[in-house]
């Protein structure tokens, strides 16, 4: 290396030492640090007690609320992504002209992504409402009584799910971002080729969109795995743990009870679930994402 | 027969005019250039003819029907546009491809057709690639394969060589001229090029501003331009402009303007008298300006006596910036010239290639004074 | 003339204009879904308490209770709750502005041996969940005596955050070499660079970092929910959920509570909104 080299290899270490740093010391040293306890039992009181695989192999496995939160997470999860992607694609769709007063629309759906965890599920929490809420209202004037929703153990997680629709303003602006992307000479092109809008959809503006789809795939699943505000603020994870999402039992455990060691173990599992999940999903990327590549111009 | 037809077209964008009372035909299997400067309407008028713009007023006409509110996919028309628009995610030959699918051609067919118009371009061994594995030039065959295979009634060229470097340039343009004989089909071509449009078209269409100036074939464009606009763009280095007056001198019809006496030939004089005394704009392109040592024959000279400012050898010609009185002009010349920067010279104009321009019916853009009988 | 910048014409043909009408159509009745929960708690905060359960639903609140704001807000301190919130806020915003610069400079214009291996461990770390570092790092805070203190949610914002950083990155890279070789050549040593080439030109991305930082770190529960533990540290998010926990629910104080709290972000999104949903969409993000 020359000494220019050096330099400037020096000065790039000398950037990111905050992040570099904050990796080892926030990020690196705890992630080892909770693997650890994941195999001990430890209340804070005194030192941990060393478990080994137990918390994975017993405490987790005989835990019914351990597969109760991961079955509400799964069936969430599983409702959840399929309606975000494509209802802000539908959303995105919707929008994505640019006729009179469209700024509007754009802002309206987006503005629920921006009120807080805490706001959004308060606004809902009123919403479902067994006497109050809106919804139940509209419902009685067709004559459906209504369910007691977030009360009710066998419709707490459907309203959840119901509620999040709301959501779909963050889909809605990458796909946005991803539609903007797409040029409108290949509309044009097709026009004059004979194609209708349906077909024009699904040759042009779903490939040319799937790494976007795949983006906003990746991130969703991410995302709602990790549901916790919602479920602490609405339901607490009932009614009888009706909605016990998984980092909210991990938080139970570890706030609560006190459970640190088991807690770390719940931890790592989350994390794993989610690595294999995103791992599989990347390896399918041959199959249906199409990069258009760089294409430079001579 | 896919002859076309602009009737009274004007497109209007909000308060902008982009096309304005467009009036011109196209004979089928006609090769038309319609050239003109960026924002002159020439992509306007393409568009509207494709579909892919309503057009605000006036007719068009595809082969004798009215095609206003016809459907882009339903015209038969086929485009090559100026960035190819080739699916990134498909191959060469589903590119090419695209097309038939949507009108029920079977498979073999599609096949057949798709293979036939990759061999007239030479792309054969390209049809499994995607088109970021292709290089420019090759894209752009692409392109113009896809709309062979459509086999149209008439073929849109939108500025379809703007992106290539200058030798594909040149190479791709006879390409698309022999292309044009071979498939003997309508070819509307939009470039704002001025070389290109020369040097391919049967029948040129000069436009500025939305408005049609002129349409001619090209030697006659470049030997009897309409006005001032077309005499200036078309052929390159631009031709010279001087503003003057006609007198009568020594019983001859001279043209007068600073520094510069030219006497108008007798052939010419008769369609010019009409104009003496009154303010005209001269015309003269800078090829036909001539270096006193090296006679060139078959020319009507007049002296101009000037001062050259600097010059630029071409290799095979010399480029002279001259200055006479308060005017700049410039000249091309023989390689052999022997001028130099600074030297006084008494350069020959040849008056009997000189265009006069009538500055009091425009002084913007002065029609021509016609030397020609109608 | 840029197809990008004409307005759309107006279309001649009826089924043209047909379709168009059935597009407003259809965003009208998705925004009125979208907005109506937010309606819904607009005219529910300004309820009498007897009209909050009322059969038909009560639209228009009448005579509308103001005063419920006055009343939810000094329920609880909320006044002390925003002032927590905005030291939290502010302090991130710097932390994240300030490391994030330098960090993402690095990575977009510094070469090094080992960087592409750590720039794809920086991506990597968006997929990790916090559930996994979240316990530690409270021990960790434990044992510095951290926890109850704004502490454990701002100092970390110092040590930069992968998703601005690779933002910022993207960014830094398009800056054209010329300016900063300029610079390099005028004497600039590397702070002054990012000072005085990066940092005026990447405005609008800087500002997109500020923006998404102050709006996270007012929504965040989390954090704030296992570090801060006295109740006058409480943040506007806490404050809110343990107004809605605490008491037998006041519906239209707790409307009026949740509107209040999500207000300033709601009116930072509207004015910074044309850069949020317009420069996202338009690819760049342009002042």
């Amino acid at each position: 290396m020359t000494p220019a080299q050096r330099r400037e290899a020096v000065s790039f270490y000398l950037t990111i030492s905050p992040w570099l740093i904050g990796f080892i010391l926030l990020t690196v040293g705890p992630m080892l640090y909770s693997l650890t306890l994941s195999f001990t039992s430890w209340d804070l009181f005194g030192s941990p007690i060393w478990i080994g695989l137990d918390n994975y192999l017993k405490e987790m496995p005989s835990d019914p609320r351990f597969w109760q939160s991961v079955k509400v997470t799964l069936i969430y999860t599983a409702a959840y992504v399929p309606l975000e992607l494509v209802g802000g694609l539908g959303l995105a769709l919707l929008v994505r002209n640019r006729i009179r007063g469209i700024r509007i629309f754009r802002t309206i759906f987006y503005l629920p992504t921006v009120l807080a965890g805490v706001a959004f599920a308060v606004v809902w929490l009123w919403m479902l409402n067994p006497r109050g809420g809106l919804i139940n209202l509209a419902l009685e004037q067709i004559g459906i009584i209504g369910p007691r929703w977030l009360l009710d153990p066998d419709w707490a997680l459907s309203a959840l799910i119901l509620m999040s629709f709301w959501g779909w303003g963050r889909a809605m602006i990458i796909y946005l971002a991803g539609l903007q992307g797409i040029p409108d000479v290949l509309y044009e092109s097709a026009s004059l080729d004979g194609a209708n809008d349906w077909n024009k959809f699904w040759h042009i503006t779903i490939p040319m969109l799937s790494p976007t789809i795949f983006f906003n795939l990746i991130l969703s699943i991410i995302n709602t795995f990790q549901t916790f505000t919602n479920a602490f603020v609405t339901t607490d994870g009932g009614p009888l743990d009706a909605t016990l999402f998984f980092v909210l039992y991990l938080y139970k455990q570890a706030f609560n009870f006190r459970n640190m060691g088991y807690a770390s173990a719940l931890a790592w599992v989350l994390f794993i679930i989610i690595l294999i999940l995103t791992l599989v999903i990347f390896q399918t990327q041959r199959f249906w994402v199409y990069y258009a590549g760089e294409v430079k111009d001579e | 027969m896919a002859d076309v037809v602009f009737k009274n077209v004007t497109k209007n964008f909000g308060d902008v005019t982009a096309v304005n009372n467009l009036n011109l035909s196209v004979q089928d299997k006609e090769f038309l250039v319609l050239v003109g400067p960026s924002g002159c309407g020439k992509t306007t008028a393409l568009r509207c003819l494709a579909g892919l713009e309503h057009v605000t007023s006036g007719d068009l006409y595809l082969d004798s029907e009215r095609i206003n509110d016809v459907k882009p996919k339903d015209r038969d028309i086929a485009m090559v546009f100026q960035s190819y628009a080739l699916y990134p995610h498909m191959t060469v030959f589903k590119n090419m491809a695209f097309g038939l699918r949507f009108r029920n051609t079977n498979k073999t067919e599609i096949d057949r057709k798709v293979r036939e118009a990759a061999h007239i371009l030479d792309i054969d061994e390209l049809l499994d690639r995607k088109p970021r594995a292709l290089s420019g030039g090759q894209r752009q065959r692409v392109a113009v394969g896809r709309a062979i295979v459509r086999d149209p009634k008439v073929f849109l060229f939108d500025e379809p060589l703007s992106n290539l470097d200058a030798k594909l340039r040149v190479q791709t343009r006879r390409e698309i001229s022999l292309l044009h004989e071979r498939l003997a089909s309508t070819f509307i071509y939009v470039t704002h090029d001025q070389v290109e449009a020369m040097s391919m078209g049967t029948k040129i269409a000069v436009m500025n501003r939305g408005v049609l100036q002129q349409v001619e074939t090209p030697q006659n464009l470049y030997d009897h331009p309409a006005n001032k606009f077309v005499a200036g763009f078309i052929g390159s280095p631009a031709m010279n402009f001087f503003k003057g007056r006609l007198i009568k001198k020594l019983g001859t019809l001279t043209f007068e303007s600073s520094g510069l006496s030219l006497p108008i030939p007798k052939s010419k004089a008769i369609y010019y008298q009409h104009y003496l005394n009154r303010r005209v704009l001269l015309g003269i392109r800078p090829e036909d300006i001539h270096d006193p040592a090296l006679p060139v024959i078959n020319i009507r000279p007049a002296e101009v006596d000037c001062k050259v400012d600097l010059i630029e050898l071409m290799g095979d010609e010399i480029y002279l910036y001259l200055h006479c009185g308060e005017k700049e002009f410039e000249g091309r010349v023989d390689p052999r010239s022997k001028l130099r920067r600074g030297d006084r010279a008494k350069v020959l104009f040849d008056v009997d290639r000189v265009h006069l321009f009538d500055l009091r019916k425009d002084a913007e853009n002065p029609p021509v004074i016609s030397t020609r009988d109608a | 003339m840029n197809k990008q910048d004409r307005q759309q014409d107006v279309p001649v043909m009826r089924l043209e204009r047909m379709r168009l009408v059935l597009r407003y159509i259809l965003l009208a009745m998705t925004a009125f879904l979208f907005l109506l929960p937010l309606y819904w708690m607009i005219s529910s905060s300004l309820k009498p308490a007897y009209e909050i359960f009322a059969n038909p639903p009560v639209w228009i609140p009448d005579p509308p209770q103001w005063q419920n704001y006055r009343q939810a807000l000094t329920e609880l301190p909320f006044g002390r709750y925003a002032i927590n919130t905005l030291i939290i806020a502010v302090g991130a915003v710097i932390g994240h502005v300030v490391s994030c610069i330098l960090v993402a400079y690095g990575f977009a214009r510094l070469r090094a041996p080992g960087k592409r291996v750590l720039f794809i461990i920086l991506l990597a770390t968006l997929m990790l969940p916090y559930p996994v570092v979240m316990i530690p790092q409270y021990i960790i805070f434990s044992e510095l005596n951290w926890v109850n203190s704004f502490k454990p949610l701002i100092v970390p914002t110092f040590f930069g955050n992968a998703f601005f950083i690779f933002l910022l990155r993207q960014f830094f890279m398009q800056i054209p070499n010329d300016l900063i070789d300029a610079a390099k050549m005028d004497g600039a040593n590397l702070l002054q660079i990012i000072w005085h080439v990066i940092i005026p030109i990447s405005r609008s991305a800087i500002a997109t970092v500020a923006i998404f930082t102050f709006q996270f770190a007012w929504n965040d529960f989390l954090a704030p929910l296992i570090y801060l533990q006295d109740q006058s540290k409480y943040t506007l998010m806490l404050g809110l959920s343990f107004f809605r926990s605490s008491f037998e629910v006041n519906w239209p104080y707790l409307m009026a509570a949740s509107l209040s709290v999500a207000a300033p972000i709601i009116i930072l999104f509207f004015i910074t909104q044309r850069a949020f949903v317009s420069g996202i969409t338009t690819g760049s993000l342009k002042e």
